[in-house]
């Protein structure tokens, strides 16, 4: 211990418990309150209405459930394609490639890159961009209007999303492919076990506590997407790729329902919190240690 | 020695309190608009020049995220003294921070349609001024309507129907949209929405109140819903990825005949791309009147001075010696080029669409501003709909209710 009097270290820590006291656990105290007011944002008081936002999220307007469901949607699929895609390229990766270095450095340029910049590269793209390449190779899947048409505007927003963020996961799957013993795998090999096989009973066993980081990583910023529909729809078209803290941000800000804005953030932290739990103690359980 | 110390301290104090005395009057001025950032410096240095150099004022601009940034300004007690909003109903949202401008001597200049933007809800007062006035009709391009063969623009929908049939015959595509940005489909509807009712204001008040449905005004029911339809017809490929640049682009290098919902502001990158262009600017045919099809003129932005100003004074001076002076009002059309608020002459080789917007409105009249009257919030939700309905994703009865309930539900006094 470098801290022998207990004193010490709690001093210690008072400056950053402060810090984030006043920065994220007095606003969401405060934001809590507002919840239960009517104000938008401007007026000196807001009035006190108690559960009336509530009431009206849950009974009388079902926008927010459309929201929500589009942002279930997108963390699904979000949370699936990222940790899919990484896991196998990261398993090519830790090959005895030539290029893997570069490699790496190539998958791992898109998440450096702003958000907002790579919403609008594609936006670019799949405008100006997929409009050229359709007048070469004449491929219809070209010609079709990927952020002009509701369904498809959710594939391309995952698939932008998925693009982005992959660079990450590849680089703790890497990690932990590489944590992984070679005499295992070789013992493996020498008792007569195929490539599946070692994939499935040992590789993939063993990669547990990074696939619990991932699976965590992926749940949390698949909820919490925001800046890609911004830059790449901006909720549209006909509002159907609102995500929930787009619709939080909408209600409080456009809207100007700071009050019904909290209680949705409210609702939403809740659920957020509730499914992370469950995620996080499911792959915990999954878990072996050698 | 001892008294030279004293004299230096004495000396000092006396510095000090002249100091505090001849203390300065400051002006923060934080609005929209980021276009106009360089007309408005110079404004702020002639001012300090030549009227008035004790005066500090300290300008800010931002474009996105402005009203956000201002609410936490006035959420934190920080008022600015000059502020924006934008006209017409969110007047009466910062009605409590602004100062009724009706008694300065800027009035004598300020425009009786701007003058109307800046009133509250009970049409009393003028609690803001405007940088600029605007223009909202079509925008045409007079060499392929001439390639065409259509001597007249058209000003009834049967009319437009047919000029459609000639440019489309010489491979013209007749619109470019924009049709993926909310605040298209709010410019094109106001048109018909000032030919549905002469009192546009109590319309609105009335659809906010659910008093008024398009059922009884065939001219929103039929003639918008009818006009949209042509526009996705004969329009833009993949119409809801359409967006501002789209249309700008579109048009300037003639491979579209008109454009839906802008306006002067969209001259410059107009003339970057083509100097030779040759625009149009008319009225929307919106029914089979041509007199109800009409340019609409007004100020859609609001600059407010705030009621709290410590130094009101000076701030007062500042905005009415910009209403008044002759730099002031020249300034409009020489340095910031834009559709003058006040009463003044127009240069003769001025913007296309600003002359053609004043000609007009001279030979046809013009119609009220009536975006004004609603919140962007509700056009946003408004654009929403329209653009399910041009997906396909909802029939025309389903967004006519959608679009009164959001007009009761957002813009409703609840």
């Amino acid at each position: 211990m470098i801290f022998e009097n207990k004193k010490e270290k709690y001093l210690f820590t008072l400056p950053a418990i402060f810090m984030v006291s006043i920065t994220i656990y007095l606003p969401f105290l405060i934001s809590s309150y507002y919840s239960l007011t009517e104000w938008n944002g401007i007026d000196r008081e807001a009035k006190f209405i108690g559960l009336e936002n509530f009431k009206t999220i849950f009974f009388e307007n079902n926008q927010f459930f459309d929201v929500l469901i589009f942002t279930g949607n997108y963390t699904a699929l979000f949370m699936l394609f990222s940790n899919l895609f990484a896991l196998i390229i990261a398993l090519v990766l830790v090959q005895k490639l030539k290029t893997a270095k570069l490699l790496r450095g190539i998958f791992f340029v898109p998440y450096i890159m702003s958000m907002i910049i790579v919403g609008f590269i594609w936006k670019f793209i799949f405008s100006q961009g997929f409009a050229r390449l359709y007048e070469i190779t004449e491929l219809g899947l070209l010609n079709l209007s990927w952020l002009g048409n509701s369904e498809l505007a959710f594939y391309s927003v995952v698939l932008v999303g998925v693009w982005q963020q992959l660079g990450f996961y590849i680089v703790l799957y890497i990690a932990g492919l590489q944590a992984i013993p070679g005499d295992l795998l070789e013992a493996a090999t020498v008792d007569g076990a195929n490539i599946f096989q070692k994939f499935f009973k040992i590789t993939l066993p063993l990669l547990g506590p990074s696939i619990t980081v991932c699976m965590f990583m992926s749940l949390t910023r698949g909820l919490k997407v925001f800046d890609i529909i911004l830059a790449l729809t901006q909720g549209g078209p006909g509002g159907s790729t609102y995500s929930a803290t787009l619709d939080i941000y909408r209600e409080a800000f456009q809207y100007n329902n700071y009050g019904l804005g909290s209680a949705k953030a409210i609702i939403f932290f809740i659920i957020v919190l509730i499914l992370t739990q469950i995620v996080l103690k499911i792959s915990r359980r999954n878990e072996v240690e050698l | 020695m001892r008294k030279m110390v004293v004299l230096l301290v004495a000396v000092m104090m006396l510095v000090g309190t002249f100091n505090v005395l001849a203390q300065t009057a400051e002006i923060d001025i934080f609005i929209s608009m980021p276009e106009y950032a360089d007309p408005i410096n110079e404004l702020i240095d002639t001012y300090q020049e030549e009227v008035n150099n004790e005066v500090e004022i300290n300008y800010e601009t931002t474009q996105s995220d402005y009203p956000t940034l201002l609410k936490v300004k006035l959420n934190s007690g920080d008022i600015p003294d000059l502020f924006a909003s934008t006209s017409g109903k969110e007047i009466e949202l910062y009605k409590e921070y602004s100062y009724d401008l009706s008694g300065e001597p800027m009035m004598d200049t300020m425009l009786p349609s701007v003058k109307k933007a800046m009133a509250d809800a009970d049409g009393n007062g003028v609690y803001g001024f405007a940088i600029k006035g605007n223009y909202f009709g079509l925008i045409y391009n007079k060499d392929l309507f001439a390639q065409a063969g259509i001597e007249k623009f058209p000003e009834t929908i049967s009319e437009m129907e047919t000029a459609i049939e000639k440019l489309e015959a010489e491979g013209i595509t007749p619109f470019t949209s924009g049709f993926s940005e909310w605040w298209v489909f709010k410019h094109l509807f106001q048109h018909f929405l000032v030919a549905a009712e002469d009192d546009v204001q109590a319309l609105v008040r009335d659809f906010e109140n659910g008093e008024a449905s398009f059922s009884d005004y065939p001219v929103l029911e039929d003639n918008f819903f009818h006009f949209v339809d042509l526009v996705v017809e004969h329009g833009d490929n993949k119409i809801l990825e359409s967006s501002l640049n789209t249309e700008i682009s579109q048009f300037a290098t003639g491979q579209a005949a008109m454009v839906i919902g802008q306006g002067p502001w969209i001259e410059d990158s107009l003339i970057q791309i083509d100097p030779e262009l040759n625009i149009g600017f008319t009225g929307y045919p919106v029914s089979e009147d041509p007199a109800e099809s009409q340019v609409i003129s007004g100020a859609d932005q609001a600059v407010r001075v705030s009621s709290d100003s410590e130094d009101l004074d000076a701030v007062l001076d500042f905005v009415n010696w910009w209403y008044t002076s002759d730099y002031g009002k020249s300034w409009f059309t020489d340095v910031a080029g834009v559709v003058p608020p006040i009463e003044v002459e127009i240069p003769e080789d001025y913007y296309q669409i600003i002359q053609e917007g004043i000609k007009a409105s001279e030979e046809k009249g013009s119609a009220p501003l009536a975006i004004i009257y609603s919140t962007d919030s509700f056009h946003s939700a408004f654009g929403e709909a329209m653009q399910t309905y041009v997906g396909g994703n909802a029939t025309k009865a389903e967004t006519i209710e959608t679009i009164e309930t959001k007009w009761q539900e957002i813009d409703g006094s609840n």
